[in-house]
């Protein structure tokens, strides 16, 4: 009771002072809010880089692993990978024919093309050669239509399916379904367009929206030429373990390319992993850098409080004889001052919060697709309230152990 | 028996100097007496002053205030007691400027833990009794001088404290306006409360009844008058 007495008592003070001080808070308050805006928007900018990450990279595959000459992301050495034999389709034949614990393997290999509707152009598209099992592999799907089917395979159908933006900016408003449209020098026939995948070339990565597909049989027809590199991504049964698999494949591979004990594979496993490790890697020390150099623009903001606040606790000597003499604690005008650093800080966050969540707003408008988060609101005015009493508690000490008798001769 | 203090001694140390400001006073005051310690300055008044109102604490000698031993306390004890058993009234009135005269008189009940209901209650009498009703919600600096003074005495009282201490209460007011507080504390010392007044005015402390008189930090009188 007496406790809880005082705690109000400490915060009817804090307002107080607050209210009698405008200018002074006002000011004070600036450096946290400040603090606040440059944290809470430094993370809500690293959430929507992630986002937008993940959305570029979803439709690789979950439960897939990728074989291919070279490992996507190549720490050290690029020369060590440079020389490697190139995948064959033939290989990705014999992969599929001895793999147990596959529910599908795909082949893929690509070129850039220009493609033409009518009297529309578009310069160097992406081709991608691949059969009915892509589906199966990837986590794109056809919105209109269909995806190219195994007979078409079979049989070198110069069918395609197209990516939304192809469809945007080659047929406009014209509906592609079996129209016909030039890849190259050959004639396709449109069966089906993806649905959009968004993320549009994350860090220079493949533009998945952008691209069209065709079946492998008639792109090595039409654009094969010879020695052409394949990409083989095999999807895992339900229950089998991606690691077990991965062991499987270099096994399998090892013996298709008949390596020797000694040799190194000389391929790579690839999986979405990769990538998100070597994303996270690199985010975390772009947001922990970023952090920091946030982090001493609300330390300064909270410098300014500390400063304000022994202003605050000599003006007030008096005052704090009187509370004492009448029988406040030492605890009781500890507190007092506490509140009243806290008090300006979390003001200093929650204004903060409203000008980053405006500004948060722009951003996903015009920028990336972040969002302010219950997490990041709540942390952000924890970390302001702490660093109020961080830095009020070297004043609200020294008010706390005035000797009430100097105190009230005090002028 | 209201307070009780045997052979205080007190001794400050400035600039490696060791100044001696009570040098053994014993006193004992039963309860309702009115009572006037004087002296010069430099006698140690206010030194005694401050050990009485706990708000120092006696190098030697033991203090029994209402009671209690409180010579020997720490800081948050001392408070406690001041809370509870001691009014103090000051010749600049002390007040909290940014709060108004409810809120100043019901100060010293937050502090003991008053519940809200029962403060309300027990302020808003203390503020009767000394005929600032009408002036509750008013900020110190709405009031003039005599009348904070009675805000200040309203403060005292609102503990039931065991002694109120008032430090030279009209020194800094007219001589009109010192009568009419003086006769607040009359009132007070007739309704039964046990005043002790600093003062090195013969005018008030011909009010009291009983008159101490300190010289050198040592008691050099003593008599009823």
């Amino acid at each position: 009771m007496k406790f809880l007495s005082g705690v109000y008592e400490s915060l009817r003070i804090a307002v107080d002072a607050l209210r009698a001080n405008k200018i002074r808070g006002t000011l004070t308050t600036l450096g946290i809010i400040i603090g606040i805006v440059a944290v809470s928007l430094m993370m809500t900018a690293a959430n929507g880089l992630e986002n937008d990450f993940k959305e570029s990279i979803s439709a690789i595959g979950t439960n897939v692993l990728y074989v291919s000459r070279t490992p996507w992301i190549v720490h050290g050495n690029w020369f060590e990978f440079r020389n490697r034999r190139n995948l064959q389709l033939k290989e990705a034949e014999k992969l599929e024919a001895r793999l147990d614990d596959a529910l599908a393997v795909n082949p893929t290999t690509g070129t850039r093309k220009n493609i033409k509707f009518r009297s529309t152009v578009m310069e160097d598209v992406r081709i991608i050669g691949t059969t009915d099992k892509y589906i199966q592999v990837s986590s794109g799907v056809p919105e209109f239509g269909r995806f190219i089917m195994a007979s078409e395979v079979q049989y070198k159908k110069r069918v395609c399916v197209i990516g939304p933006e192809i469809r945007e900016r080659l047929f406009k408003d014209v509906d592609p379904i079996n129209k016909k449209m030039k890849i190259g020098r050959f004639h396709y026939r449109v069966v089906g367009i993806m649905e959009k995948q968004g993320g549009a070339g994350f860090f220079g990565g493949p533009n998945f929206d952008n691209q069209i597909y065709v079946p492998i049989t008639a792109f090595m027809a039409n654009f094969g030429g010879t020695n052409r590199n394949f990409d083989i991504a095999v999807k895992a049964r339900d229950n089998v373990d991606l690691s077990d698999l991965e062991y499987a494949i270099i096994g399998e591979m090892r013996k298709i390319r008949k390596l020797k004990p000694v040799e190194k594979d000389d391929f790579s496993i690839n999986q979405m992993d990769t990538i998100l490790d070597a994303y996270n890697n690199v985010m975390g020390v772009i947001v922990m850098i970023g952090l920091v150099i946030t982090g001493v623009s609300l330390f300064v903001g909270g410098i300014g409080v500390m400063n304000i606040m022994f202003v605050s606790v000599t003006e007030r000597t008096r005052e704090i004889g009187i509370r004492k003499a009448i029988g406040a604690r030492r605890r009781t005008i500890l507190i007092q001052f506490l509140f009243e650093a806290a008090l300006i800080c979390l003001l200093g966050g929650a204004i903060g919060l409203l000008f980053a969540y405006g500004l948060t707003e722009v951003i996903n408008r015009f920028v990336l697709p972040a969002s302010i988060s219950i997490p990041i609101i709540f942390l952000a005015l924890v970390v302001s309230a702490a660093v109020g009493m961080i830095a009020g508690i070297i004043p609200a000490f020294r008010a706390s152990r005035l000797n009430p008798i100097e105190a009230l001769r005090y002028e | 028996m209201a307070l009780e203090v045997t052979n205080i001694v007190k001794t400050y140390e400035m600039a490696s100097e060791v100044v001696r400001a009570l040098g053994g006073v014993s006193l004992s005051i039963e309860d309702g007496e009115y009572l006037a310690i004087m002296g010069p300055s430099g006698s140690g008044k206010s030194t005694m002053m401050n050990v009485l109102g706990c708000l120092d604490t006696p190098t030697e000698g033991d203090y029994v205030l209402d009671g209690e031993t409180v010579s020997n306390l720490n800081d948050d004890q001392l408070a406690d007691i001041r809370s509870q058993k001691i009014g103090f009234v000051f010749q600049t009135f002390n007040l909290i400027p940014r709060s108004d005269v409810f809120h100043n008189v019901e100060l010293p009940l937050v502090y003991n833990g008053v519940p809200a209901s029962e403060r309300r209650k027990r302020a808003e009498a203390a503020i009767e009794r000394v005929g600032l009703g009408d002036r509750m919600h008013h900020k110190p600096n709405e009031l003039s001088g005599g009348q904070r003074q009675r805000v200040a005495i309203a403060r005292a009282l609102v503990n039931n404290p065991a002694i109120i201490l008032a430090d030279e209460p009209t020194g800094n007011l007219d001589s009109k306006t010192g009568a009419e507080i003086m006769a607040i504390f009359d009132q007070l010392n007739a309704a039964g409360n046990t005043i002790i007044l600093v003062t090195h005015e013969d005018e008030i402390a011909k009010h009291t009844r009983r008159v101490v008189r300190l010289r050198d930090g040592l008691v050099e009188s003593d008599y009823i008058q």
